[in-house]
């Protein structure tokens, strides 16, 4: 069995609110390996995004280590968190926020920019075609669906060719059949490309299409079990 | 997609803030740099038009320095007379490269102007001058040619009717090589005026000096009719060599003689400079305050900016940028809008600067010739890098704030 490519121990995300400590995540141990599709399912305020955010290194835990692609990523600073971040791991938010003033290539390409890799128009439209949106290069955000604008958020996170890839509820806005096409794009990458994918939903039906199901609630993993995707290569536990 | 491109196309997102917020940076850019072209060009001006005098001193009879200035500058009205002696005297100084004797007399146009409603034009400036001496004082000048102005030539020094006339006195009487021209003038001593006739004998080219006003005749003619035989109102001198110390000695020799005042060219650029000296503070203040504000308009649009795209810059941080990206991409926007006020501010000012000059010279009489506004590729040069620090500056806070957004909160509260 490989190693995890992401290994979280006593995982926990408390914040003060007023005189009150909420437990947002309150002592997660969690291996997830390389390829694997992993859903996290639960309701709200279960924990999910704050989860995946702390799986994103977009946040810090209050305790408990975290390592990511062999690196502890714990008590790390803002800029370094950045630079875990940059070609392991590609985003895929609920409301999308694609550039508005940039075509659907510039949104995509975006990321380059910032890891100053040069732009590869090949390259684009290499993602854009596995998104299924090798027409749509020249248009804008506005010009667009909302299947087709998170189909971009994902071209944009695969642009970099990451690891692993973290999508925080990217169904919320869309409706079933846009749904099922997300999924099935990231069945696909999980697939043939190998991935690592991380997503939260509210659909349970969704859910339990990938390789994994966890469910959280109160800030625990409540349960773990298999989806119908590809055999389940891990173990979770909940403390 | 580089940062530039980013920056124009974030601006682009609101076009009528951005334009507002151009447009105020603009408008103090060009009153900032109208204001620096004024000051250039008055001094300028100022040097031009001393310059063109061919003389850096000159020995007058005692009076306000102000009227000094305007004396040199203009050919001007409040004439005080010295006796010729002081000329003989003068002329002696070592010191003295060339030295030109000059006696100006005011002549009222009887019957020969062809505007006789404007009344202030009924009166024209003689001047009576020794060639020889003028002209080693003033080698550019040359006479006009073409139809009706060939043949000109300098009058004789013994003819008591012989006159040429300056570019801008011959155009405004319609005056040719050859014509007549009648003045009336009171003689010192007498009531009644005298008509005299004169023969124009040449036309000069224009000098843009007080030269293009004036009508010269010979000097002890003009001496003879204004009844003043003895007598000069300037004695217009080159020296050696000019500095303060060398003026300073040369002052010092002469103003031992009564009634004589001694005025270097330095003391008149002061006067005429002082004399509009207050008039630039205010103006100067005012640029301060229109670039103050504006400024303050550019940290406003850029904040707002910034808060309206608090999600998107979390999710830049979440795509890779570091603090450092965003710091530079805000603060981009910030240098793009200066640069682009100060690009479209330097434009206007360059374009409106005939207006300007036409205001200015409305409002003030300067009593320099020539354009008094200069606009020229070094001050551009300077506006746009002061926009470029303006904005240094003023984008400053925007995109500390920007860059310091922890990308988990700024996702949120874009959210």
């Amino acid at each position: 069995m490989n190693a995890p490519i992401i290994q979280a121990r006593g995982l926990k995300r408390h914040y003060q609110r007023g005189s009150e400590t909420v437990k947002a995540l309150d002592g997660v141990d969690l291996d997830i390996y390389p390829g694997e599709m992993v859903s996290i399912l639960g309701p709200s305020g279960s924990g999910k995004t704050t989860l995946v955010n702390l799986l994103s290194c977009l946040d810090v835990p209050t305790a408990g280590t975290l390592v990511l692609a062999e690196k502890p990523v714990t008590n790390l600073s803002e800029d370094r968190l950045a630079d875990i971040r940059r070609g392991t791991l590609g985003f895929i938010f609920q409301k999308f926020h694609l550039i508005p003033t940039l075509t659907v290539a510039e949104n995509v390409e975006l990321p380059l920019m910032f890891l100053k890799r040069p732009v590869d128009r090949a390259a684009t439209q290499g993602v854009l075609k596995q998104v299924g949106l090798e027409g749509r290069a020249a248009h804008l955000p506005r010009e667009l669906s909302g299947g087709e604008m998170q189909r971009v958020a994902v071209a944009r996170a695969l642009i970099v060719q990451p690891k692993i890839l973290i999508a925080d509820e990217p169904t919320g806005n869309l409706d079933k059949a846009n749904g099922d096409a997300i999924f099935k794009l990231f069945r696909k990458l999980s697939v043939e490309q190998g991935l690592t994918l991380i997503i939260t939903t509210h659909n349970l039906a969704l859910g339990h299409e990938a390789d994994r199901v966890i469910t959280l609630e109160d800030g625990r993993i409540l349960r773990e079990e298999p989806g119908r995707g590809k055999p389940a290569l891990s173990r979770a536990s909940s403390r | 997609m580089r940062y530039l491109s980013l920056a124009c196309k974030n601006l682009l997102r609101r076009p009528i803030r951005s334009l507002l917020t151009i447009s105020g940076v603009a408008l103090a850019v060009a009153v900032a740099v109208s204001l620096g072209g004024f000051n250039v060009g008055y001094r300028n001006a100022i040097n031009g038009s001393i310059e063109k005098l061919g003389y850096q001193v000159m020995v007058m009879a005692k009076g306000c320095p102000y009227e000094a200035a305007t004396m040199m500058m203009k050919g001007g009205t409040g004439l005080l007379y010295l006796p010729q002696e002081v000329y003989e005297t003068v002329k002696s100084d070592p010191d003295i490269q060339s030295i030109t004797p000059i006696f100006v007399g005011i002549a009222q146009k009887e019957g020969s102007g062809i505007r006789e409603d404007e009344a202030v034009k009924s009166f024209s400036i003689l001047s009576g001058i020794e060639v020889p001496s003028f002209k080693v004082m003033k080698p550019w000048i040359s006479f006009k040619s073409g139809a009706g102005y060939d043949g000109g030539r300098w009058f004789d020094p013994k003819s008591t009717d012989e006159i040429v006339m300056g570019f801008e006195v011959a155009q405004f009487e319609q005056r040719k090589v050859g014509d007549t021209f009648y003045a009336s003038i009171v003689p010192n001593g007498k009531t009644q005026p005298v008509l005299h006739t004169f023969k124009v004998v040449g036309v000069l080219q224009r000098t843009g000096t007080q030269d293009d006003g004036t009508i010269f005749m010979p000097l002890s003619t003009a001496q003879e009719i204004f009844g003043r035989p003895k007598a000069l109102t300037i004695i217009g001198i080159k020296l050696k060599t000019f500095g303060a110390a060398s003026l300073r000695e040369f002052e010092g020799r002469w103003l031992k003689l009564p009634e004589v005042q001694v005025v270097s060219l330095e003391q008149v650029k002061g006067t005429l400079v002082s004399l509009v000296g207050s008039a630039q503070v205010m103006i100067g203040a005012v640029a301060m305050i229109a670039v103050v504000v504006a400024v303050i308009g550019v940290v406003n649009t850029i904040l707002m900016s910034v808060y309206e795209r608090t999600g998107e810059i979390g999710i830049m941080k979440a795509l890779g940028a570091y603090r450092s990206d965003i710091f530079r991409l805000i603060w981009l926007e910030t240098l793009v809008i200066c640069l682009a006020g100060a690009v479209a501010g330097s434009l206007l000012a360059f374009l409106a600067a005939s207006l300007v000059e036409a205001a200015i010279k409305a409002l003030i009489n300067l009593g320099v010739q020539g354009s008094i506004v200069a606009i020229g590729p070094a001050m551009i040069g300077w506006a746009l890098l002061g926009s470029v620090a303006l904005g240094f500056f003023a984008g400053l806070y925007p995109a500390w704030r920007a860059a310091s957004m922890r990308p988990i909160d700024a996702i949120r509260e874009g959210e």
